[in-house]
């Protein structure tokens, strides 16, 4: 089963990203901060796909994407950055830290869904 | 801002010629920290409270998801014993109109069978016919014979006897013939009777009868048409069942959908919470000014950690993550307008 890792310090945005996910058929795991999900990833999860906040305490979603690139695995995993951030200078730097795609909140869960197929064709 | 501070850093002689007392500004200004202290409560109380029912939206919502869910496959199993219900029950009544063909077919060859029979004892009737005038013929021929007998004298006196033994012989023949005829006759009306009678059973609902049907084979044919009546009433009912289990299921995938769509609504929280931090930060920011200058006309700050510190209009329009927060401050300060032009969704 694909799995997917929610990064974000929103319990509401985990819960409604989760409940959209989990029905669509994948499986889930949570993070609060950016240092949750690495340790998480230190761990041995190996999630297909991350979808990450960019604005959240202790790590932000931008430095644990460059961090989580590092992680044995993980150089080649989707990594996208789901925030309310329109910013175009954190776009770059969230392109240059090795983020796959920026999706600005809020998302319906058919865009959502939609962006998952693009980046995992085969899921 | 700057010439308030200009205004408030010239000396106390110069405050009362100027109308401006710093003393009074200070003690105006210390009630602002606790305002906004206030004030940032409340919106912190909004965050927790919308947080909380944001949450409690997202698990109802997955509740009634659950629900439908639950709903939709109970559904799915009904409509799928429903229809191998109909199924079933097509089978059973093909499979009664098999077997009631063949017992009409059966009590068809049946009586046809009992017709050719009465057909072959009613010939039986002419040979008994034939019998009682061979004895009719006897008897005559047995009187006259008698005749001459007498006629003979004593020497017919023994051919007179034997003579009135075969009158005595064609008379009985004759009794028995007819009444191997009656007994034939009895028989065959009999036989007759049973092929056509249906007085005890539904002779009000029996139609016109043709050469072939009899009561037996009409009452299976209505037993069937019976049967057949029932069975294309329960397939209504059962076909009108599987229809609305069919549009419940089409109901129930509607509604999960628009939970999914409501759940993904309820991001609209983590928003409302950024911008409310954003304003708390704000509120934050102008307490922290209010605190500043009143230091600053109390002489406990200097005039450069004042301006130093000061906040400005265009600080707040760099802390805005959002395009939106963008657009209200270029409203509200009549700004060039904001023009975000990136994509929503971006794929790198």
């Amino acid at each position: 089963m694909t799995t997917v890792m929610l990064v974000d310090d929103s319990a509401t945005m985990l819960m409604s990203l989760k409940s959209i996910l989990t029905k669509a058929g994948y499986s889930v795991e949570t993070a609060g901060h950016g240092k949750e999900a690495l340790d998480k990833l230190g761990k041995g999860v190996k999630p297909n796909l991350i979808i990450s906040d960019v604005n959240m305490p202790q790590m932000d979603g931008i430095t644990f994407a460059r961090e989580a690139r590092k992680a044995p695995g993980m150089r080649f995993t989707p990594i996208l950055m789901l925030t309310t951030e329109s910013e175009q200078s954190k776009r770059a730097e969230a392109k240059a830290a090795g983020a796959t795609g920026w999706l600005v909140k809020p998302v319906g869960p058919d865009q959502l869904l939609g962006v998952i197929k693009q980046v995992l064709p085969g899921a | 801002m700057t010439n308030l501070l200009r205004k408030l850093s010239v000396t106390s002689a110069d405050h009362e010629d100027d109308g401006l007392r710093g003393d009074v500004v200070a003690a105006a200004l210390d009630e602002v920290p606790a305002y906004c202290e206030v004030v940032d409560g409340h919106l912190k109380d909004v965050i927790e409270q919308t947080g909380e029912a944001a949450e409690a939206i997202v698990h109802q919502l997955l509740n009634v998801d659950s629900l439908a869910e639950v709903m939709a496959g109970d559904v799915a199993q009904l409509a799928g014993t429903l229809s191998r219900t109909e199924t079933e029950l097509n089978r059973v009544t093909s499979g009664n109109d098999q077997l009631v063909g063949r017992l009409i077919a059966y009590f068809l060859h049946r009586d046809q069978q009992i017709r050719r029979l009465v057909d072959q004892m009613r010939e039986l009737d002419q040979h008994v016919k034939q019998i009682e005038e061979v004895s009719r013929a006897t008897n005559i021929l047995a009187l006259n014979a008698m005749i001459e007998a007498v006629r003979a004298g004593e020497a017919g006196e023994g051919f007179s006897v034997v003579a009135d033994e075969v009158r005595k012989l064609a008379h009985r023949s004759a009794e028995a013939a007819h009444g191997i005829g009656s007994s034939i006759g009895d028989l065959t009306a009999k036989l007759d009777g049973v092929l056509s009678d249906d007085s005890q059973f539904d002779s009000d609902q029996a139609g016109p009868e043709t050469s072939e049907e009899t009561a037996m084979t009409r009452r299976l044919g209505g037993i069937a048409d019976a049967q057949r009546e029932m069975s294309e009433m329960v397939a209504g009912i059962l076909k009108d069942t599987v229809t609305a289990a069919g549009q419940v299921q089409r109901s129930s995938s509607a509604l999960i959908a628009e939970t999914t769509g409501a759940v993904g609504h309820v991001q609209f929280q983590d928003i409302s919470r950024q911008m409310l931090e954003h304003v708390a930060e704000a509120v934050s920011d102008v307490r922290r000014q209010c605190e500043d200058v009143a230091s600053y006309v109390r002489d406990s700050l200097t005039e450069e950690d004042l301006l130093a510190r000061v906040i400005s209009v265009d600080d707040l329009r760099r802390k805005h993550v959002m395009s939106r927060q963008r657009t209200t401050h270029s409203q509200q300060t009549g700004g060039p307008a904001h023009d975000d032009a990136e994509p929503l969704i971006e794929l790198f």
